[in-house]
C-alpha cells in the first residue's frame, strides 16, 4: 500500500500532523497501537496559551471547542494551576475564586473524584463548599458494581440521563452559586457539558478525574472521526514491528497486522511518545529506538538518569531522538532523507517548541508544514 | 498508677520491640512502647522476609541453627497468617563444590533441621524456576513470613493485653536518678509535644540505633551496621526458596513472598551515620541481578519493581570487616550488671526468625527485675488472625463464596478479616488493584493498626506494593484517610511523600517497565491531578 506519508503513532501529535495533511490533499496513513497520551488528558493543552489560528480551526472541524484566557484552572486535588490552551469542559477564572458558595457533586463509591481535597482546597481560598453524594443507581439501572465506579464506565451510563442529573443537582441546589461536577460527560456527546451548564441555574465547574480521562477519550475520538472523513487511513490496535531503510531514505514500513502488506509513502512521521509509549526503550546499559534504530540524544552514563527527588526534574525526561532543525532524525550519525520525529520522542531536545501537548502540536505542525514546502 | 507511669517501656518498634511489648503485656505488666516512625521500619522491614530454617547457619553457627529451627516451628503455629509454609532447596551449581553439600547436611542434622537431598530432576518438577544446570539439591524447611503483618500481629495483641503505642514519637532523652533510669523523655513528631514516660524498667530495642539510646543513658555499645541491599522482582517467580549451597555469600537467596520474590543480600560494613539514609548502589544492584539469575534465570527476564537496602544490627565483636562472621546471634545486656546503670536492657543482635525468642529472653529479665513470677505464653498463644491455620477455611467462613479479592484480604488478615464490615456492596470496593485491597480492609486497619500516614497503611494491607507502585490507589487511600482521620491538608503532603518513597526504591532500578510506570506517575500528579 502507497501513500504519500505515513505517521507511525496516533496521539495528539499524530493525529494533528495526519489532519494538517489531509487537510491539504494528501494520502496518509496513521499506525496507532490505541492508547496514547490523549487518554490521560488533563483537558488543558500545556504549555499553549494565545493558540495559533490554525490549530483552533483543525479543532473546531472536528468538533472540538477550545478557549483561552489568562487566568487559572481548578485542579482535581483542589490546587490552581495556570491556565492554558483549554477544552471547553475546563473552566477558567480570572483568579482561584471559583464563586463563594460551592457545592461539590460527587457519586456515592466513586473514589477517583477527590471530593474532600477539592473542598478543603477551595476553602483554603475562602469559599464555603458543601459536599453531596448521587447514587449513580438512581439515575441509571443496572447499577455499577463496586468495582465499576471508573470515569469511562460512568461516563457510559450518565451520558444517556444527564438530564434527570442535572434535576438531581437542582434539588440539592440551595443558596450555591457554584456546582462542581466530575469530568465525566459528554463521551458520546461533546454537546452533553454545554447542556448540563445550561441547564442548571448556577456557574458549573467540572473537575478532573483519576484517568482515565472522559474528555481526553473524547477529543481522540473526535479527532480520529475527522481525519477518517478526510480520507486519512488510521489503522487501529495495529503496531510497526519494521522499517526498509535504503541508504538514507525509509522505503516502507512493516507493521504486526498487514503482515508483507508494506507501507510505503514518500515521508514518514514518527510519533510514537516517550518512554511510556515505548516510542523510546531503556535498559540498564541504553536507551534506543525500537523502529528505525534512530539515533538518540541521552547520557550512556545511567547514574545521571534521575534525580533522588520525585517531584523533581528528571533528567531522563529530556532524553529524546536526535533531529536537526526541522525535525529530521539521524541513523548511524547521518541524516535520515524523509523521516522525521514529532511531540514526545523529541523529549526536551527543543526547547522552543515548549512541552507536552504544546510540543506535539508544535512539532506536528511543522513537519506537516515541511512535508507540504518539500513537494510545493 | 498515673497515666504516665508503666512497668516497662519499650524503645523500637521493629520486630523485637512489638515482640517484647506482647510478652510483657501478657505476663500482665502495664507496657509503652515508644518508636519514632512506623512499626518494622528499620531493619525488621528491609529483609529478606525469610524464615529461616536454621540451614544457612548450621555449618558456621550451629547455635543460631538451632534456635531458628525452634523458633521456625513455633512460628507456623503461633504466626500461621503472617508465614508461607513454602519449603526452601539448596541448590549447588556446576561452579560449586558438591562436596559440601555433605557437610552441609550433617551440620543441619545435628542442629535438628530436617534436611534431605534430593534428586536435581526432582527439584526442577518442585520448583520450575530453579536454574536447570543445578548438580544437587537439599530440602530444607525454610518459610517465607511477611514482617509488617507479624510486627503488627505483635503489636495489637500487645494492645488488646492493655498495652500502649507511640509510633512517630521520637526518645530525646532517658531520665535517671543517680544511676537508676527511671523512665524517658519523648517527642511527637506530628505535633513536637514533649512528655515524660515513667517506669522501672526501660528496653531498649532501638536495633541499629539502639547505641544512641544507650548513650544517652551513658552507656557504650558498638554496633556493628552491616548494610544489606536487595531486590524485588515483580512477580514471584519460585515457589520455593532458593539457596546457594556454599558459604554464606552475597545476593545467594530467592525468597517468594505473597505476589513477588526477593533476591539479597550483599553486606559491607558502614558507618553509623549513614544508617539512616542507606542508599542502593549500581555496583549491588549488578551484582544481586548477576547472582540472582544464577539461582532462578527466568528473573532476567522479570520485571525488578524495588531495590532497598537494611542494616542488620549486630554487635561488634571482633574486626570482621565483611560482617558476615560476627555471629547473629541474641545479645541481651543488663546494664545494670554490664555498666552499673539500673533499669536498663539492650536486646539486640539475633534475627526476625528468633525475635520471639529474643522478646522471651528480654521479657524474663524484666520480670526477674520486677519480681514478677509468670511464665512466657508467646509459644503457645496464637498472634491475632492466626486462630486458623488456612486462610481459605477463614475466607469461606466469612463469606461463604469468597471472591478473589476477599481471599487476598484473608491471606493477608487471617481470622482478624472477620472484621472487614459486610453487607455493605460499596466496602468491597478495591482501592489497590494490584494487591487486591479494598476500602473494607483499609477501614479495618485504620481502625486497629494505629495507621496515620499511606506509608504506614503500606505496610499494613500492600496498598501500593504492587506493580503499579502506588499511581492510582495513593489518592483513593488518602481520601479515605482524610475522612477517618478529619484532615485533607494532612493528606496532600502525604501522598507526595508516599511517591516519594517509592520513588526512592524505582531509580535504582529505573529503566524498562519501572521507567515507564515512573514516567506515567510523575505525569498523573503533576500535570493531570496537580499535586
Amino acid at each position: 500500500m502507497r501513500f504519500d506519508t505515513v505517521i507511525v503513532g496516533g496521539g495528539l501529535a499524530g493525529i494533528v500532523a495526519g489532519l494538517k495533511l489531509q487537510k491539504a490533499g494528501k494520502n496518509t496513513a496513521i499506525v496507532s497501537t490505541g492508547q496514547n497520551a490523549l487518554h490521560f488528558f488533563s483537558g488543558s493543552f500545556e504549555s499553549i496559551q494565545e493558540p495559533p489560528k490554525e490549530i483552533l480551526d483543525i479543532f473546531a472541524e472536528s468538533g472540538i471547542r477550545l478557549h483561552y484566557s489568562p487566568g487559572v484552572r481548578l485542579m482535581p486535588m483542589g490546587t490552581f494551576a495556570e491556565s492554558t490552551l483549554s477544552l471547553e469542559d475546563v473552566s477558567i477564572f480570572p483568579d482561584p475564586k471559583i464563586g463563594r458558595r460551592v457545592l461539590i457533586v460527587n457519586f456515592t463509591g466513586y473514589h477517583d473524584f477527590f471530593s474532600s481535597f477539592l473542598a478543603e482546597g477551595l476553602e483554603k481560598q475562602g469559599m464555603e463548599c458543601r459536599i453531596r453524594f448521587l447514587n449513580l443507581g438512581d439515575l441509571t439501572q443496572p447499577d455499577l458494581g463496586p468495582n465499576e465506579m471508573r470515569a469511562v464506565q460512568i461516563a457510559r451510563r450518565i451520558d444517556q440521563v444527564w438530564d434527570k442529573l442535572v434535576q438531581e443537582v437542582r434539588v440539592l441546589l440551595k443558596d450555591d452559586d457554584t456546582v462542581v461536577l466530575p469530568q465525566v460527560f459528554g463521551l458520546s456527546d461533546p454537546a452533553i457539558p454545554e447542556r448540563i451548564r445550561q441547564g442548571i441555574p448556577a456557574r458549573v465547574v467540572f473537575a478532573g478525574t483519576l484517568p482515565p480521562s472522559v474528555p481526553g477519550i473524547r477529543t481522540q475520538m473526535l479527532l480520529k472521526r475527522r481525519y477518517e472523513v478526510l480520507g486519512g487511513t488510521y489503522l487501529m490496535g495495529d503496531r510497526v514491528t519494521g522499517a526498509h531503510v535504503f541508504e538514507d531514505t525509509v522505503h516502507s514500513v512493516v507493521t504486526k497486522h498487514l503482515d508483507r502488506h508494506y507501507l510505503e509513502a514518500d515521508h514518514f512521521v514518527l510519533a510514537t511518545g516517550s518512554f511510556f509509549s515505548k516510542g523510546l526503550i531503556s535498559n540498564p546499559f541504553k536507551i534506543f529506538e525500537p523502529i528505525f534504530e534512530l539515533d538518540v540524544d541521552y547520557d550512556p552514563d545511567r547514574n545521571t538518569w534521575y534525580n533522588a527527588g520525585f517531584q523533581e526534574h528528571q533528567p531522563y525526561m529530556k532524553f529524546g531522538v536526535k533531529t536537526d532543525s526541522s525535525l529530521r532524525t539521524f541513523r548511524k550519525g547521518s541524516p535520515v532523507k524523509n523521516l522525521y520525529a514529532i511531540g514526545s520522542i523529541l523529549g526536551e531536545t527543543h526547547p522552543e517548541l515548549g512541552t507536552g501537548a504544546g510540543m506535539a502540536i508544535r512539532s506536528a505542525l511543522q513537519v506537516a508544514d515541511q512535508i507540504l514546502k518539500s513537494e510545493a | 498508677m498515673r497515666p504516665d507511669e508503666f512497668d516497662v517501656i519499650i524503645i523500637g518498634g521493629g520486630i523485637t520491640g512489638a515482640g517484647t511489648q506482647r510478652d510483657c503485656a501478657m505476663r500482665g505488666l502495664r507496657t509503652l512502647l515508644v518508636e519514632r516512625s512506623d512499626i518494622a521500619t528499620g531493619a525488621t522491614g528491609r529483609n529478606h522476609g525469610l524464615l529461616h530454617s536454621g540451614a544457612r547457619y548450621a555449618v558456621n553457627d550451629p547455635e543460631s541453627a538451632a534456635e531458628c529451627i525452634k523458633e521456625n516451628m513455633i512460628l507456623r503455629q503461633i504466626a500461621a497468617h503472617c508465614i508461607d509454609e513454602s519449603d526452601g532447596l539448596f541448590i549447588t551449581l556446576p561452579e560449586d563444590d558438591l562436596g559440601y553439600q555433605q557437610t552441609f547436611v550433617e551440620a543441619c542434622l545435628k542442629a535438628g533441621i530436617h534436611a534431605e537431598i534430593i534428586d536435581p530432576d526432582l527439584a526442577k518438577r518442585w520448583e520450575p524456576a530453579v536454574n536447570p544446570d543445578l548438580i544437587g539439591a537439599v530440602k530444607v524447611p525454610d518459610c517465607s513470613v511477611d514482617p509488617f503483618r507479624l510486627c503488627a500481629a505483635n503489636m495489637l495483641d500487645a494492645k488488646l493485653h492493655g498495652g500502649q503505642v507511640r509510633l512517630h514519637t521520637d526518645v530525646v532523652g532517658v531520665l535517671k536518678e543517680g544511676d537508676t533510669v527511671t523512665g524517658i523523655r519523648t517527642r511527637n513528631r506530628g505535633t513536637g509535644e514533649e512528655r515524660n514516660y515513667y517506669a522501672p524498667v526501660v528496653v531498649n530495642a532501638g536495633g541499629i540505633w539502639g547505641q544512641e539510646i544507650a548513650e544517652m543513658a551513658g552507656v557504650k555499645i558498638g554496633m556493628y551496621p552491616a548494610k544489606g541491599a536487595l531486590l524485588i522482582f515483580a512477580h514471584r517467580v519460585n515457589n520455593m526458596v532458593i539457596n546457594r549451597c556454599r558459604k554464606a555469600s552475597n545476593a545467594d537467596i530467592l525468597v517468594p513472598g505473597d505476589t513477588v520474590c526477593i533476591i539479597g543480600t550483599t553486606s559491607s560494613r558502614i558507618p553509623l551515620e549513614e544508617c539512616r539514609n542507606v542508599a542502593v548502589t549500581p555496583d549491588e544492584v549488578t551484582l544481586l541481578i548477576t547472582e540472582g539469575i544464577k539461582l532462578a534465570p527466568r528473573l532476567s527476564s522479570t520485571r525488578i519493581l524495588r531495590a532497598y537496602a537494611g542494616v542488620r544490627p549486630l554487635v561488634s565483636a571482633d574486626n570482621d570487616p565483611s560482617g558476615r562472621n560476627i555471629s547473629r546471634g541474641i545479645v541481651c545486656l543488663d546494664h545494670e550488671t554490664r555498666d552499673g546503670v539500673k533499669g536498663l536492657i539492650t536486646i539486640t543482635g539475633g534475627k526476625l526468625t528468633s525475635y520471639r525468642l529474643m522478646a522471651e529472653i528480654a521479657t524474663d529479665l524484666v520480670c526477674q527485675k520486677l519480681n514478677v513470677n509468670k511464665a512466657c505464653e508467646t509459644a503457645v498463644k496464637p498472634l491475632p488472625g492466626s486462630e486458623e491455620k488456612s486462610y481459605e477455611a477463614v475466607a469461606r467462613k466469612i463469606w461463604e463464596t469468597p471472591s478473589t479479592a476477599q481471599k487476598a484480604a484473608a491471606s493477608r488478615m487471617g481470622t482478624s478479616a472477620s472484621r472487614i464490615r459486610t453487607g455493605n456492596r460499596l466496602d468491597e470496593a478495591l482501592i489497590c488493584e494490584c494487591e487486591e485491597v479494598s476500602k473494607g480492609e483499609i477501614n479495618a486497619a485504620i481502625d486497629r493498626l494505629e495507621v496515620s500516614t499511606l506509608t504506614d497503611l503500606r505496610r499494613r494491607t500492600r496498598v501500593g506494593m504492587g506493580t503499579c507502585q502506588g499511581e492510582f490507589c495513593a489518592c483513593r487511600a488518602a481520601g479515605l484517610l482524610a475522612k477517618a482521620h478529619g484532615c485533607v491538608d494532612k493528606e496532600r503532603k502525604d501522598i507526595a511523600d508516599f511517591l516519594q518513597e517509592r520513588w526512592k526504591g524505582n531509580f535504582p532500578i529505573g529503566w524498562g517497565d519501572t521507567l515507564r510506570e515512573a514516567e506515567y506517575t510523575q505525569w498523573v500528579y503533576k500535570h493531570v491531578l496537580g499535586i
